[in-house]
């Protein structure tokens, strides 16, 4: 599956429901997530989306949406 | 019988507590992809949203109106334990929740004197909370394989370890509100 750094950041956009402009690669992700429990749908969403699987050891040290676009890419390639 | 100042924290306290889980099932639910995780946790969404009804109807008719609470159990928990990040997380912190729910209603349902209104609310409620622990002890088994059991068990360590963290920092803060909580068990008819 390929899938580019823009497909991820419009996956997060529509989940977040922002407009994907607001969603840039060196966004921080504390400042695009409101709450808690939109951060969690979030990681179930793309996990769905792209059928991937990462927990909470791999998201603790992701800051932006680039190290979350980077963290799907890692858990795509074989 | 009105309602004393501490019955009507937790009864709301309770309310808020059923509204968080269905504001985060909900979410769950949209996010995931059809299947029978997808089903049961939609119900489960359901029912924390009705038994923040039950709860809202039990204090109005017991002459009082919910108290707005600033913060909510499920919170804590959360920055206790860590947000769960894939649904093996989400269903070991929602078995973890679960049992401690039932615990904590079913203490309720012995304090000597229960006004009717509210133990046929806790009844209710309790009927719908066995489901949850087995519906997610169930789908939490079926994820073993792909998760590896030692994983899951672990997990469910850490999230206990954070519940009883929890909790007692809870029965600590809010020690005057639970206190007739404790009160001679009723014995059983």
């Amino acid at each position: 599956m390929t899938v580019s750094v823009d497909d991820i950041r419009r996956t997060m956009a529509q989940v977040l429901e922002l407009p994907e402009e607001r969603v840039q690669p060196d966004a921080v992700l504390t400042d695009l997530v409101s709450d808690s429990f939109l951060l969690v749908e979030m990681a179930i969403e793309l996990q769905e989306h792209y059928d991937v699987m990462f927990g909470q050891d791999d998201m603790r040290d992701l800051r932006t949406v680039a190290d979350l676009a980077g963290l799907v890419h890692a858990r795509l390639s074989p | 019988m009105p309602l004393s100042d501490d019955e009507l924290f937790v009864l709301s306290f309770y309310r808020s507590s059923e509204i968080n889980g269905s504001l985060f099932f909900g979410r769950l639910a949209r996010a995931l992809k059809p299947g029978p995780i997808q089903l049961d946790l939609s119900r489960h969404f359901a029912d924390e949203a009705q038994h923040a009804w039950y709860w809202t109807d039990c204090i109005d008719r017991l002459g009082e109106r919910p108290l707005k609470l600033a913060d909510a159990y499920q919170d804590r928990y959360l920055e206790a334990a860590g947000l769960p990040m894939n649904m093996m997380e989400v269903l070991a912190v929602t078995l973890v929740f679960e049992r401690r729910v039932i615990n904590q209603y079913a203490k309720h349902q012995a304090v000597p004197d229960l006004h009717p209104e509210i133990a046929a609310t806790i009844g209710r409620i309790m009927e719908d909370e066995r489901w949850h622990v087995q519906w997610v002890r169930d789908a939490l088994a079926g994820l073993e394989e792909r998760f590896g059991k030692d994983h899951v068990e672990a997990t469910l360590r850490r999230y206990r370890a954070a519940d009883q963290e929890v909790y007692a920092e809870a029965l600590r803060e809010y020690e005057s509100r639970f206190a007739f909580l404790s009160a001679p068990r009723r014995e059983p008819s």
